[in-house]
């Protein structure tokens, strides 16, 4: 029998380039990176010396690691609302039929098809403290009298960085919610117009008690695109002002790879791992929800 | 009816079996190298002319030398994380221009001292703080090799500091205090009349560095004890308490490195420490604020002491792993040779790091340090490069008495450079002058880091010093 006929040694070897890109490309490199936050490594230095727990003792201890870890839960979780709140909307107008609805979702795509780094450049100028445009336009139209130094005053650089990671994500959140809406039986939306629920009433008592497991994957993808992002807070912000607004991998990537400190760096990186393995697990299980003939929507 | 052609399993296996194992081999056949390489990686400098003079350079001395010569430029913001990759690789450039002390690198590149010994014996002595910017005393390894250094000036706006009785510009960091509020009162739609970087970034760096210096105060001693926690330090942070309410908006502690270019280009400020960058921007772009941009040497402290950082130095290692070692000894000794035409081609940007290498080639070795630094002298009093009036770099001219290294008084090592790369004095000016810390507690919290710092690198036996460092 012929190699190509076995499908038992045709499934492995079709199986096997990517299974060792992830082995390549995310196992070992985060096997070395759990090596490296137990060792005294430095940028220019080959040799790991056992250091123990002495990185992250360290970090503990640090009252910028843990503004920080404070940081990017608060900018998960207030861009991930945001995310929701603009999906569900969005998704709701682009249900309806509209002329010129595909250049609209082509505009609605555009950010989650632009490459972080340059949508985080525009956005800079956006925010920019001395020539920012948002200010320019408030003060115009007479909304503002002082200034707004978006990214100079901690309070509005975090609000800052949740927007444009709001707006990153939002697009992709749309369209699962819409993937979603447009699987929810029509009888069932038929049944509660019947029954004079108004669009407001079908909105949270029918259609977004259905789409929940459709939109807890869509947070979930959010949650770690979010909480891993080093791009957007990196160009807006560097962490500034005075290491307020670092998130986790700002800050490792400042202390690891700037700073020439490894062993930190890579001790400040693992601490995402225990919080991702638990969204990984949820996504997991979601997902499993959703499957059709497991309990979710198409299953009925 | 036609049968529709198509592929089977075993054809479709056997195709793109064979198309994966020549992607794979591919490179191994290729890659060989067919003559002597050199691969250089430098930043993309701030003077375009300059990318335009090195590349033909380059090219044309590996077509004299039967070498192919190859020039990659990145952002000056990627350098670090560059280097760290091609280290993990082990492989990539043979010649990597840093653009500050790569101290952080030494146990992974090659003594320079030959080169430096070949190039004072063509050139006469390389400049003290190049020397320290490159040299480790603790090791007496030399880490890296500079060709040349950029001054750190500061820039100020003719007309308006002419309308507040200043027309020469400041000359103290008091003087700035006295500006702001007076320049405040007469242009109030210029937003930030003093533009002094108190974040994140490399102008940010050098400016604090340099307050803090002019107050006599430092992070480390001549023997590399830390002593930030000084009265002296905790004077200039007092000091940055008042410039920033006298001058400054928040603004400033989001500044990037270009920020302060664009606010002087925009005259949304008036005085910048930085580069001639601004200044040439402004030219190229016959922006009309080019000509009311005039220069200042580093301003003076309360008892006299007046010191900038350097603003860039361009300072190329060799990694251990390199693949054409003596080619890019011998690239580097000729291209401090041609000094005085990448002077020139970087439009007075870059100054040079041997004096002499300014020199006409003609002049005798212990007159040339002399005549290179006449050279510089004239070239900065009469810029050729349309300057209005033409005297207007002349401040610049003077960089040697007033410029110093990172790591001031004593050498650039790699405790220095973390300190600089995790942004700890602007981080402690940024807090002061916001007001989340006294003065007391912003010195003290940045004084800690610092000694933390300093203690790891000296247990790797790269910074001396430790018995005379402050509580």
């Amino acid at each position: 029998m012929k190699f190509a006929d076995r499908e038992d040694l045709l499934g492995a070897a079709m199986l096997g380039p990517a299974l060792a890109y992830v082995i390549l490309l995310v196992g070992v490199p985060f096997v070395l990176a759990i090596m490296l936050s137990f060792s005294s490594a430095t940028a220019g230095s080959l040799t790991l010396t056992w250091v123990g727990f002495h990185n992250y003792s360290t970090i503990l201890a640090d009252p910028i690691f843990l503004r920080a870890l404070r940081n990017t839960a608060i900018v998960t979780i207030g861009s991930q609302v945001l995310v929701i709140v603009l999906a569900t909307a969005a998704a709701q107008v682009f249900r309806a039929a509209f002329h010129g609805k595909r250049a609209a979702r082509f505009v609605l795509l555009l950010p989650w098809a632009v490459p972080v780094s340059l949508a985080a450049i525009a956005w800079t100028w956006i925010f920019d403290s001395t020539f920012s445009v948002i200010n320019w336009t408030l003060r115009v139209t007479g909304l503002l009298h002082g200034w707004l130094y978006w990214l100079g005053e901690p309070g509005l650089a975090l609000f800052a960085i949740i927007i444009v990671q709001a707006w990153r994500i939002f697009p992709f959140a749309t369209v699962i919610v819409l993937a979603g809406l447009s699987s929810i039986p029509q009888d069932v939306v038929e049944a509660s117009i019947v029954d004079g629920a108004g669009f407001w009433r079908r909105l949270f008592k029918v259609e977004l008690p259905l789409l929940l497991p459709v939109i807890a994957v869509a947070v979930l993808f959010g949650v770690v695109y979010t909480a891993t992002d080093l791009g957007v807070v990196y160009i807006l912000t560097g962490g500034g002002p005075a290491n307020t607004t670092h998130v986790l991998p700002t800050l490792a990537f400042q202390r690891g790879v700037l700073g020439a400190d490894l062993g930190q760096g890579a001790a400040i990186a693992v601490f995402l791992v225990p919080f991702l393995i638990v969204v990984a697990v949820l996504m997991l299980r979601v997902a499993r929800r959703t499957e059709v003939g497991a309990g979710g929507i198409g299953a009925r | 009816m036609t049968r529709r052609k198509g592929m089977d399993r075993r054809q479709f296996v056997t195709t793109t079996g064979a198309a994966a194992a020549a992607l794979a081999l591919g490179p191994t056949i290729l890659i060989k190298r067919p003559q002597k390489t050199l691969k250089i990686i430098q930043w993309s400098h701030f003077v375009p002319a300059y990318d335009t003079w090195f590349d033909k350079y380059a090219k044309d001395w590996g077509t004299q030398k039967g070498v192919e010569v190859t020039v990659d430029h990145i952002s000056l913001a990627d350098l670090t994380t560059r280097a760290n990759a091609e280290v993990a690789a082990q492989q990539g450039h043979d010649l990597f221009q840093f653009l500050s002390p790569p101290g952080a690198f030494e146990p992974q590149v090659l003594d320079m001292a030959d080169v430096v010994r070949d190039a004072e014996r063509a050139h006469g002595p390389i400049i003290d703080l190049c020397k320290r910017a490159t040299y480790n005393p603790v090791t007496h390894k030399w880490f890296g090799f500079s060709d040349n250094y950029v001054p750190d000036p500061g820039d100020y706006l003719k007309s308006i500091w002419t309308e507040i009785g200043m027309p020469d510009g400041p000359k103290t960091w008091e003087d700035l205090v006295t500006a702001g509020p007076q320049i405040k009162a007469k242009h109030p739609e210029i937003q930030i009349p003093i533009g002094i970087g108190m974040s994140q970034e490399l102008d940010t760096n050098m400016a604090t560095r340099a307050m803090l210096w002019s107050f006599d105060g430092s992070i480390q001693d001549a023997d590399e004890n830390v002593v930030l926690k000084s009265d002296q330090a905790l004077e200039a942070l007092r000091f940055g308490v008042r410039l920033y309410q006298a001058g400054m908006t928040p603004a400033v502690l989001s500044w990037n490195a270009a920020s302060n270019n664009q606010a002087l280009n925009a005259r949304q400020t008036t005085y910048i420490l930085n580069s001639i960058s601004a200044y040439r921007t402004a030219q190229d772009n016959k922006l009309p604020v080019a000509d009311d941009i005039f220069f200042v040497p580093a301003l003076k402290g309360p008892r006299g002491t007046g010191r900038a950082s350097e603003h860039v130095m361009g300072i190329y290692a060799i990694w251990k792993f390199a693949q054409s070692p003596d080619v890019a000894k011998q690239f580097l000794l000729e291209l401090v040779t041609h000094n005085r035409e990448a002077i020139l081609a970087s439009k007075l940007y870059n100054f040079p790091s041997f004096p002499g290498a300014a020199a006409d080639a003609s002049t005798a070795l212990a007159q040339k340090p002399a005549a290179g630094n006449r050279w510089m002298e004239q070239q900065t009093s009469n810029d050729p490069f349309g300057s209005n009036p033409a005297t207007k770099l002349k401040p610049i001219g003077t960089a040697l008495q007033w410029a110093t290294n990172i790591g001031h008084p004593g050498p650039a090592n790699p405790a220095e450079s973390e300190v600089f790369d995790t942004f700890v004095l602007p981080t402690m000016f940024a807090n002061a002058v916001t007001g989340r810390m006294t003065p007391e507690q912003a010195l003290d919290d940045a004084h800690k880091q610092v000694k933390t710092i300093f203690e790891k690198w000296r247990a790797k036996g790269l910074v001396a010093g430790g018995s005379k460092d402050k509580a």
